[in-house]
């Protein structure tokens, strides 16, 4: 029932302990509540004048008021210890992925990392808050009712203990069975709540074709075959809930009938039969609590065995980094040399890269090239350091390596995307990334290397302008020219990675900022993916990529000259 | 909020609508915890009465009542879980379909889809809030007012002083606590609410922005960050569980204070001086009766606090104009009838723009004026920058928008007044086509539900996804993933013109088709495209001019005008943009 995880843990052994210390006491003044209130009723019955007997119900009043006061207490215990170890399991999850996390958020998508982090971690504070200590009572509690119900009815007591084991291997067969419903019914429900995002998003093209009414009464199918479904999986997983309460209720009332046979025979007299039954619900009340937590306890488990991996596997391959002795870079110069040989890399099944081998050295601007698909991207995101090669070697400046996820290299690299990202931020901000500490007039100067004056002008809030999500949307052309002068003001920076930055814009969009963009590339290392062919102008070296591999690597003129195009059915006008 | 739930039009209307499965939830929920606390009444009073019986016989009536309880109780409880949940499935069908049947109203093709991603979840989140709004608060809320009336009249029977006191003092519980625990945490529950948002929003914005992070090696600064936003956010959870952990205190209290009133009730009401006697048995009956009722009552407030929770949820739906009611939908039906009997078949093929101006709202206008006429077959290029209204001004074609000035007409009739009539002429190819998350049938059958798997199989062959389909493991009947994703960029752009070509529409729109293609793929698929339509009429939104040699006409729009206008071999010799432009183009 514990997850081993949750004792990797700092600080869980202790509370443990606590939490089985209080749960004891929570036991005994349960017990000391009903003990008053059965001799309150049974003295009345008896015909004691109430009044007094009224210690009794003080007594009754005082364990009631310590029971909760207990709970109160346990709660800002755990409350406190749950907001410490979240904070601590936060951090180590933001470190490990604001440092090298680029290939996870790739995998696992931006939405859900994010998820993760916010609440993924509350799902652990929940999880350790709430279901912590209702694990520790479901066990204590009835032990100790149990315990002390024997002494003064050991009929009753021995229901209670063997209604017990009955409950919780109950509980473990429907439990397993639950979850599979649970899984099953998770699965459903996401393709459900899927398909109807998927039926709005398709709005457009339905409406086109003039489908978009008859798709109203689809969506209603579709959710009603859903309820169907659900209310199947219902009807086996509220059982739990059901049987729970049957065993709880039934042995109240067998208890009940027991306790009357015997009273009427004269074996057992009424304060001991009143105790018992006072004490039954309570035997019951943890395990109740338990069984409806469930389910957030399971969330609460998942969530942090996710969260104890990443952060694991960041650390293990932060030491794994390491085992290469320090391994340091100069800045890229025109006598820096890089070489690459065999590397490779696969998605899941699906090989991008099968053996890339190529060098080059010091400054030159290589095209890389080749059909969607051909791993044009995968390439950049390694010599990005953003994933690892699954195999290969990388020789920089002499050093071996076997992945360019270094801080040296990555501390003079700068990667374009077709899309680069910016921040919701002023535009000053976003120009400024990668150089806080920019003045005034370089940024001015910045801004009209790369043709942004006359927007920025333009602008009411000039440089202060909220841009991003929420904020003013800058076009494809624009977001392109921050990212160049992010590059302008970067002078460090040595090697560019362009991912396709001109794909998605208008012809004449492009051959502006092709003008802008060429002069920013001399005297750097470029590596310049596209499919855009007149760019090979003005580049040194064209790689051409075919299915993971490279097929020609030269100079423009040579890769036009060689035979390979023709062996790939590339038609020659394309290169022409 | 109690305004918000009278103007509500979406939660509301459902209380009417399965009337009978609502109250069914509602009694056996009023049952269940009827039956609970009868059990514990009946024990008390058997046990005590067992002491003195001389048989067991003489109590068959409480014997028989508490199996019927005991067994009961469970029985009614897991009845009642079933009739809500089948209840809010039911309303929860009904309200996506007004969803969608609002939004599709609401919805302009091509303008509204930009940012719609995130909307679309959120109100499909929308829809499980007021599921949880229904089964965690209305129905608790519901069956807790009826068990205290019914607690009430109950003890009223025998005290009606007894009856007025516990009125008061469970009052409190169930009446004043819970509002003035709304208006406690509800204070802290907004900002909470905001301030999650808030870095839920800055997290995934600076997680899309990860590689700048990592490359900028500034990633230590966005964690302190960060962590300072979280702790404010720690900060007021922490404020708002202490405000709840004192309340429950309280209310625990009130529980024991009324535990103690009855206790004191039944004694000096039933308790005989120095003897035992019939009455005597009842104190035991009363004093136990409350427990199982505190199940019901203690967790009203919680849930009151959660729904205040859904309050967004139920402004955002409100704020989508409600779909009209079934009556209107049928008088528009005969509208589109009405439409319908110009056939597509009698119309004259060539469409005709004249001075069409066209502007958002209060923006500047997009479209200042443009007029060009295209007719049967012909194709036409629409050039221009990003921005320019080239979209625009193909929903002014398509008739999804109507002119401010000016008239689009297709054979002399005004586009938007054809109505439910223009997907039986006007097919269009979208930048991004979406691929439903269904069978490959399905998708080509949105093209045309008539059509014949032998016709489907034709027009696979016909776009060049021959080889595609052969790689299928079932043929049509495969699933195509969400997004289309087992597709590449070509393929889907294919599947887009299989769709058309079984709709046989005489107009097609091209809205920007090979962006993002790698160059071989793409005239490859335009190759495609133009040899299957040639015998159609083709206007193609482009941004670069690859293609360019398939066009009849090409037009340049500029500023909201069009700047330049002829067919492509003459402006090769003319127009000095032109050429820079193609030599750009074909390097």
């Amino acid at each position: 029932m514990f997850d081993r995880t949750l004792f990797s843990l700092p600080g869980v052994k202790r509370i443990l302990i606590l939490l089985a210390c209080i749960s004891l006491l929570y036991a005994a003044l349960v017990f000391l509540q009903a003990f008053a209130l059965a001799s309150f009723v049974v003295h009345c019955w008896e015909g004691a004048y109430f009044l007094n007997e009224l210690s009794w119900l003080a007594l009754f009043f005082a364990s009631y008021l310590g029971r909760q006061l207990i709970l109160y207490a346990q709660d800002a215990l755990l409350e406190s210890f749950a907001a410490q170890t979240a904070t601590t399991l936060r951090k180590s999850l933001l470190h490990s992925l604001f440092e090298q996390g680029k290939s996870l958020v790739s995998k696992q998508g931006s939405g859900s990392v994010s998820t993760l982090v916010l609440e993924g971690i509350e799902q652990v504070e929940t999880y350790l808050a709430l279901i912590l200590p209702k694990m520790v009572s479901m066990f204590l509690i009835p032990l100790v009712i149990l315990i002390a119900v024997f002494p003064f009815d050991w009929v009753s007591g021995l229901i209670m203990l063997l209604v017990f084991p009955c409950v919780i291997m109950y509980l473990v067969v429907l439990g397993r069975l639950a979850k599979a419903n649970a899984t099953k019914k998770h699965e459903e429900f996401y393709q459900l709540s899927s398909h109807f995002i998927d039926t709005l998003r398709g709005l457009d093209t339905l409406k086109f074709f003039g489908r978009s009414k008859a798709k109203a009464k689809e969506v209603f199918e579709t959710s009603e075959r859903f309820r169907r479904t659900t209310m199947a999986t219902l009807r086996i997983a509220t059982l739990t809930g059901m049987v729970l309460d049957l065993f709880s209720t039934f042995s109240l009332a067998a208890v009940a009938i027991m306790l009357g046979f015997r009273l009427v025979d004269g074996s057992l007299a009424l304060f001991p039969a009143l105790l018992v039954l006072v004490l039954v619900p309570e035997y019951f009340k943890p395990l109740r609590e338990f069984a409806s937590d469930y389910h957030a306890s399971l969330d609460g488990k998942n969530a942090l065995r996710s969260i104890v991996d990443i952060i694991d596997a960041s650390q293990k391959s932060t030491q794994e980094r390491l085992l290469q002795p320090d391994f340091s870079l100069e800045t890229w110069n025109s006598g820096s040399k890089l070489c690459v040989s065999d590397l490779r890399f696969s998605y899941e099944n699906h090989p991008a890269l099968k053996g890339v081998s190529f060098q080059t050295l010091g400054f030159e601007k290589i095209a890389v090239v080749g059909y969607s698909g051909s791993g044009k991207s995968t390439l950049l995101n390694i010599l990005g350091g953003f994933e690892d090669p699954h195999q290969g070697i990388i020789q920089l400046q002499g050093s071996l390596a076997t992945t360019l996820a270094q801080p040296a290299w990555q501390r003079q690299l700068m990667y374009i995307p077709q899309n680069p990202y910016l921040f919701h931020g002023t535009l000053r901000e976003n120009l400024c990334f990668y150089t806080p500490n920019t003045d005034e007039l370089t940024l001015q100067e910045a801004l009209s290397v790369v043709g942004l004056k006359d927007f920025v002008d333009s602008l009411d809030n000039g440089l202060d302008t909220i841009i991003g999500e929420g904020g003013r949307q800058l076009s494809g052309g624009q977001a392109q020219r921050v990212a160049l002068a992010r590059l302008f003001l970067d002078k460090t920076r040595r090697i560019l990675l362009f991912d396709e930055p001109t794909a998605h814009l208008d012809i004449e969009t492009e051959l502006e900022l092709k003008k802008r963009m060429v002069p920013l590339m001399e005297n750097r290392l470029v590596f310049f993916a596209t499919h855009r062919l007149h760019w090979l102008d003005s580049m040194d070296k064209v790689l051409l990529l075919h299915h993971g591999k490279v097929v020609a690597f030269g100079t423009p003129e040579e890769v036009r000259a060689s035979r390979t195009l023709a062996k790939l059915e590339i038609p020659e006008e394309v290169f022409s | 909020m109690i305004r918000l739930f009278t103007n509500d039009t979406w939660v509301k209307p459902f209380f009417k609508q399965y009337k009978k499965p609502l109250a069914l939830a509602l009694g056996l929920g009023l049952l269940s915890f009827t039956f609970a606390a009868a059990l514990m009444f009946t024990s008390g009073y058997l046990v005590s009465a067992s002491a003195v019986a001389e048989t067991i016989f003489m109590l068959h009536i409480p014997l028989i009542l508490v199996r019927v309880f005991g067994v009961g109780k469970p029985v009614l409880q897991y009845l009642e879980r079933l009739a809500s949940h089948d209840w809010v499935l039911r309303m929860t069908s009904g309200l996506r379909v007004k969803l969608y049947t609002a939004l599709e109203r609401a919805s302009i093709p091509g303008r509204s889809q930009r940012r719609l991603g995130d909307i679309l979840g959120l109100l499909s989140q929308d829809i499980a809030h007021i599921q949880n709004l229904y089964l965690r608060t209305i129905f608790p809320l519901v069956i807790a007012y009826a068990l205290y009336a019914l607690f009430l009249v109950f003890l009223g029977i025998f005290s009606i002083y007894l009856a007025l006191l516990m009125a008061v003092v469970l009052g409190v519980v169930v009446f004043v606590v819970p509002l003035l625990s709304v208006s406690w945490q509800g204070f802290y529950q907004q900002q909470i609410k905001q301030l999650r948002n808030d870095l839920y929003s800055e997290l995934t914005d600076n997680v899309l922005g990860l590689g700048d992070w990592i490359c900028a090696q500034r990633g230590r600064d966005y964690v302190t960050r960060h962590e300072k936003h979280q702790s404010e956010l720690s900060d007021l959870k922490r404020r708002m569980r202490a405000i709840a952990r004192r309340r429950n205190l309280l209310i625990e209290v009130i529980f024991c204070s009324i535990v103690l009133l009855m206790c004191l009730w039944a004694a000096s009401t039933f308790a005989l001086p120095g003897q035992t006697g019939e009455s005597s048995h009842w104190i035991a009956a009363f004093v136990l009766v409350f427990f199982p009722l505190i199940e019901a009552f203690a967790p009203l407030s919680d849930s009151l606090v959660e729904a205040s929770a859904h309050k967004d949820s139920i402004v955002r739906l409100n704020e989508i104009p409600a779909p009209p009611n079934e009556a209107e939908i049928a008088d528009s039906a005969s509208n589109v009838a009405r439409v319908s009997s110009l056939s597509a078949a009698s119309l004259d093929r060539t469409l005709e723009v004249e001075n069409v101006a066209f502007s958002y709202e209060d923006h500047a206008p997009v479209i200042k004026n443009v007029s060009f006429k295209v007719g049967p077959h012909e194709k036409i290029a629409l050039l221009g920058r990003s921005g320019v209204g080239k979209s625009t001004l193909l929903s002014l074609i398509r008739g999804d928008l109507a002119p401010q000035v000016g008239s689009v007409r297709l054979g002399g009739v005004e586009v938007f007044e054809l109505g439910d009539q223009r997907p039986k002429l006007i097919g269009v190819i979208q930048q991004q086509t979406h691929i439903f998350a269904s069978s490959l049938r399905e998708n080509l059958l949105i093209g045309n539900p008539q059509a014949t798997d032998k016709e489907l199989v034709e027009v696979i062959e016909a776009v060049g996804l021959n080889e595609v389909m052969q790689r299928l493991p079932q043929g049509l009947d495969t699933f195509v993933e969400e997004d289309g994703g087992i597709f590449s960029g070509g393929e889907r752009h294919r599947l887009a013109l299989a769709r058309i070509l079984l709709s046989d529409v005489p107009f097609v729109l091209l809205d920007e088709p090979t962006v993002g293609l790698d160059p071989v793929t793409e005239r490859a698929l335009l190759e495609t495209i133009f040899t299957l339509l040639r015998d159609k009429t083709v206007i193609m939104v482009t941004h670069h001019l690859s293609g360019i040699h398939y066009m009849d006409r090409v037009l340049f729009l500029e500023k909201g005008e069009i700047s330049l206008e002829g067919k492509p071999e003459d402006l090769r010799k003319s127009s000095a943009k032109f050429q820079e432009l193609l030599k750009f183009d074909y390097t």
